[in-house]
């Protein structure tokens, strides 16, 4: 407590200085830009509610629910299943292009067009090809997994460096462990909170991709359609669906983030 | 108790030749100490006998066989870094049963061989502490522990007291000598401060940018530094005592 008071004291005293308080105005500046969005979209539920309340429970809304939230989940289960080997290779290997190929798999994925994404599965894995999982569920996964699964990557690759920086793995080598026991034994315990935080944000992203899983899964209810496409089609034709959907996604997205750092600060 | 002969290692870091055909022999149960200011080669040295950094040139060898191309997980030696390099997320009974998990014991063995262990170094009752509340001495001992808990046929020991306070560092040292005694295994240890190191070796090894110049017991040393160099070593070194 004694160390906590003392901080406060510190960064009152601190409060006072000129350049302190430009700091804080910009800060807030852009706190209130992030939030008004969120704000003004409760806004536009409350002006409608009756509509809104109605379209809550809509076959549609229920089905993207569904397809969301289920897709996310995978997607986020399969980016760590298959985050964990490849970082272990990254980071334990050296080989020509190493630098190139984290790029293509990290920030990459991040800047390419998720609609480009899309029309290269669809061309890749379309009704012209032999695999032909254009607008099925899987389709769905293939997109948001491109999209998303580089977070995952990052995160878990940077804390198992940190850890090889530290030498643990060499000690854990040196008392006679393998692979199978430097990777169960001391990288994943040590990453436990990476990788829930890769978790979280490759969930996050899934369920905020859309062009992607648009154009390579198409929106067919119960079976594709995902919330961020019911908001694209529907926002002209029935607003209310849309915001209704909106709603809940931002609804949803706050509740589970809160509860993935909740579960973090517990371990930790 | 096995023996270590190390045959012109040499190891260079760009342009900096951080080993320069260094050759030693430790003989079994021996406690050498290599001596030397920081960045002369030492620690290069131990990480090349361990396996984790690889010679440009010569060779290690244990018992007379050449373990350069052996795994560092085959190799059965006991290191011990200058930092401890405890496992964070483990108490100090599962810190020292790792070794002992990792190369498949029953679980009775591994706990007969923890206790005793955790007996040897004085650490009862402090099993189900995390690194994180022991003090530095303690996590020396546990340090200790877990490389000798795997029986191995060397202790590696990197400025085992550096990150012991003052006050406990007697103690600390103390133990460490008599444990390692007691175990009789061969151990090098690379030490900066030359009152540890004239305390705990029965040979000591003077490095001085990349090379060994000099390797001889404590009194021997004092009383016949090979060149102006390991004086000067020894005066700039020894001035405090």
């Amino acid at each position: 407590m004694t160390t906590r008071d003392e901080g406060n004291k510190s960064s009152n005293r601190r409060a006072l200085d000129k350049f302190n308080l430009g700091l804080r105005l910009m800060a807030g500046a852009f706190i209130l830009f992030m939030l008004t969005s969120l704000f003004y979209l409760y806004v536009a539920v409350g002006n409608s509610w009756n509509l809104v309340a109605n379209a809550l429970f809509d076959s549609r809304i229920l089905g993207a629910l569904w397809i969301s939230v289920s897709s996310a989940f995978i997607v986020g289960a399969l980016a760590i299943a298959v985050a964990i080997p490849t970082s272990y290779i990254l980071t334990y290997n050296e080989f020509r292009g190493k630098q190139l190929l984290e790029t293509l798999l990290i920030e990459f994925p991040q800047t390419f067009p998720p609609a480009t994404v899309g029309l290269v599965y669809l061309l890749m894995l379309g009704p012209g090809s032999p695999i032909n999982i254009a607008y099925t569920y899987p389709a769905v996964l293939i997109a948001k997994l491109y999209v998303s699964a580089p977070f995952a990557l990052s995160f878990i690759l940077r804390r198992f460096r940190e850890i090889h920086k530290s030498g643990l793995d060499v000690i854990a080598e040196s008392l006679g462990g393998e692979t199978r026991q430097i990777l169960l034994w001391v990288l994943l315990p040590l990453s436990s909170i990476d990788i829930l935080g890769g978790f979280s944000l490759t969930w996050a992203r899934a369920m905020g991709e859309v062009a992607a899983t648009l154009i390579f899964a198409g929106a067919i209810s119960w079976k594709t359609e995902i919330f961020p496409a019911v908001v694209y089609l529907t926002s002209q034709s029935a607003p209310e669906v849309a915001l209704a959907a909106s709603l809940i996604a931002a609804m949803l997205s706050i509740v589970a983030l809160m509860f993935f750092k909740w579960v973090a600060g517990r371990r930790r | 108790m096995s023996e270590l002969r190390v045959e012109n290692l040499s190891k260079s870091y760009g342009k900096t030749k951080a080993l320069d055909r260094v050759s030693l022999t430790v003989n079994p149960s021996e406690f050498l100490v290599v001596m030397g200011p920081s960045g002369c080669g030492k620690t290069t040295l131990l990480l090349t006998i361990l396996g984790v950094l690889r010679a440009d040139e010569g060779h290690v060898y244990i018992d007379g066989e050449d373990i350069d191309d052996l795994r560092i997980s085959k190799r059965n030696l006991g290191y011990a870094p200058q930092d401890f390099g405890l496992f964070p997320h483990l108490i100090t009974y599962e810190n020292i049963a790792f070794g002992l998990r990792a190369k498949g014991f029953g679980l009775s063995e591994i706990d007969s061989k923890v206790k005793a262990k955790l007996s040897q170094v004085g650490l009862e009752g402090l099993e189900q502490r995390k690194p994180d509340e022991l003090s530095g001495g303690q996590k020396q001992r546990v340090a200790l522990a877990r490389a000798l808990a795997i029986d191995p046929c060397l202790l590696l020991l990197d400025e085992p007291l550096s990150n012991v306070d003052e006050v406990t560092k007697a103690d600390v040292k103390a133990n460490l000598k008599e444990t390692i005694k007691r175990t009789g295994v061969t151990t090098i240890c690379v030490m900066h401060d030359p009152e540890d190191a004239l305390e705990l070796g029965d040979r000591i090894a003077v490095m001085h940018t990349g090379r060994i110049i000099q390797c001889a017991a404590p009194k021997d040393l004092l009383e016949h530094p090979s060149s102006e160099i390991v004086q000067r070593l020894l005066h700039h070194l020894l001035k405090r005592i």
